[in-house]
């Protein structure tokens, strides 16, 4: 992994290289709120990761469907009709393996429940930072 | 217009918002993001934020007003809300966002119209001061590419002017001529023009 002049808590430009993902790595945002969507995709970006962004669930669920595969997918917990963990549900159901991680604006730990119930490998709480993404990045990298 | 003073000022609006406390980090992420693909992104996302946000506060108004009051609903707009307020670093408008859930979930209505009131006000202050923040920011740029032109222009027309004397003196009938006699004692001749006096063409 290409870590030089960066750090696993942050992404300091003025140290010199940015962290960057060495293998081609693919993400999936699923978010109502276009800010939000906006945000993660162009932070996943900036670590050199594909992302894609959906906003209801049902998106989400037919784009893996049809063959499309993710390393990480982003969840937001309150989606409109098909809910964040019934979406995850639902992907976990069709026999994919990559990383879930449902996320939410109010921390409740009832959510992370079910979000965790559902097959999510995690839950946390906006705004999506790099401190949260870089680990889970290293992680899928290695 | 003085480039530094502009920029002293566009540096002091920013610390201004993250000491009163308007901005937290996260709007520091949002400015990491912003880079040669993406020139704007922050100005972007805070119009596009500005933009929804003013949706959902009228969708929370009129749920504050319908009766019964749906606190489910009121609880799925603020959701929204405080995701996307958090998500550009208004902490202010998000620590609202937070006290105005708290009222929602205890199903409390009197909380909760006083705290949207808070988190209208926030929400107006915030826009008034990164309204202002980008206008500044617009002419600082705006000044620096003005500059950078401007000196581009400068050496084009120094080059311009250097060329034109090879005309010149090709027209007079002279050769090359070494111009090491007219270097400053500094050496500091950027282009070497080489001429050589024909006297033969000067007698003609």
């Amino acid at each position: 992994m290409d870590m030089s002049g960066g750090s696993a808590e942050g992404n300091d430009k003025s140290e010199g290289q940015r962290f960057s993902s060495k293998n081609k790595l693919t993400a999936l945002v699923v978010d109502n709120g276009g800010v939000c969507r906006a945000i993660q995709t162009a932070l996943l970006r900036s670590y050199g990761v594909e992302t894609e962004a959906v906003e209801p669930g049902e998106a989400a669920v037919q784009l893996l469907a049809s063959g499309a595969t993710f390393n990480l997918i982003i969840i937001e917990m309150l989606l409109p009709v098909l809910n964040g963990p019934e979406t995850a549900r639902q992907i976990r159901a069709m026999g994919a393996q990559s990383k879930i991680l449902g996320i939410t604006s109010f921390f409740d730990g009832r959510q992370q429940q079910e979000f965790l119930a559902a097959g999510a490998d995690g839950f946390i709480e906006k705004p999506v930072s790099p401190e949260i993404v870089i680990p889970i990045i290293w992680e899928l990298d290695n | 217009m003085d480039r530094n003073h502009l920029k002293r000022q566009v540096d002091l609006m920013k610390r201004s918002l993250f000491d009163q406390g308007y901005l937290d980090e996260q709007f520091i992420q949002l400015e990491e993001l912003q880079d040669d693909d993406n020139p704007n992104f922050v100005e972007e996302i805070v119009t596009l934020f500005f933009n929804d946000s003013a949706r959902l506060l009228q969708n929370i108004e009129q749920a504050l007003v319908s009766v019964p009051i749906d606190f489910a609903r009121l609880d799925n707009y603020m959701h929204q809300f405080k995701g996307s307020s958090s998500s550009i670093g208004a902490k202010r408008v998000k620590n609202e966002c937070t006290r105005f859930k708290e009222y929602c979930t205890a199903g409390n209505a009197e909380g909760c119209f006083r705290t949207f009131v808070q988190v209208k006000q926030e929400h107006a202050i915030l826009r008034t001061k990164l309204e202002t923040y980008f206008q500044a920011y617009i002419s600082f740029m705006c000044v620096f590419v003005l500059v950078i032109f401007a000196l581009t222009y400068i050496c084009l027309l120094f080059c311009l002017y250097l060329f034109s004397w090879q005309d010149k003196l090709d027209h007079l009938g002279l050769q090359e001529v070494k111009l090491d006699d007219y270097m400053d004692e500094g050496g500091s001749l950027i282009i070497d023009l080489y001429y050589k006096y024909d006297k033969a063409h000067m007698i003609e």
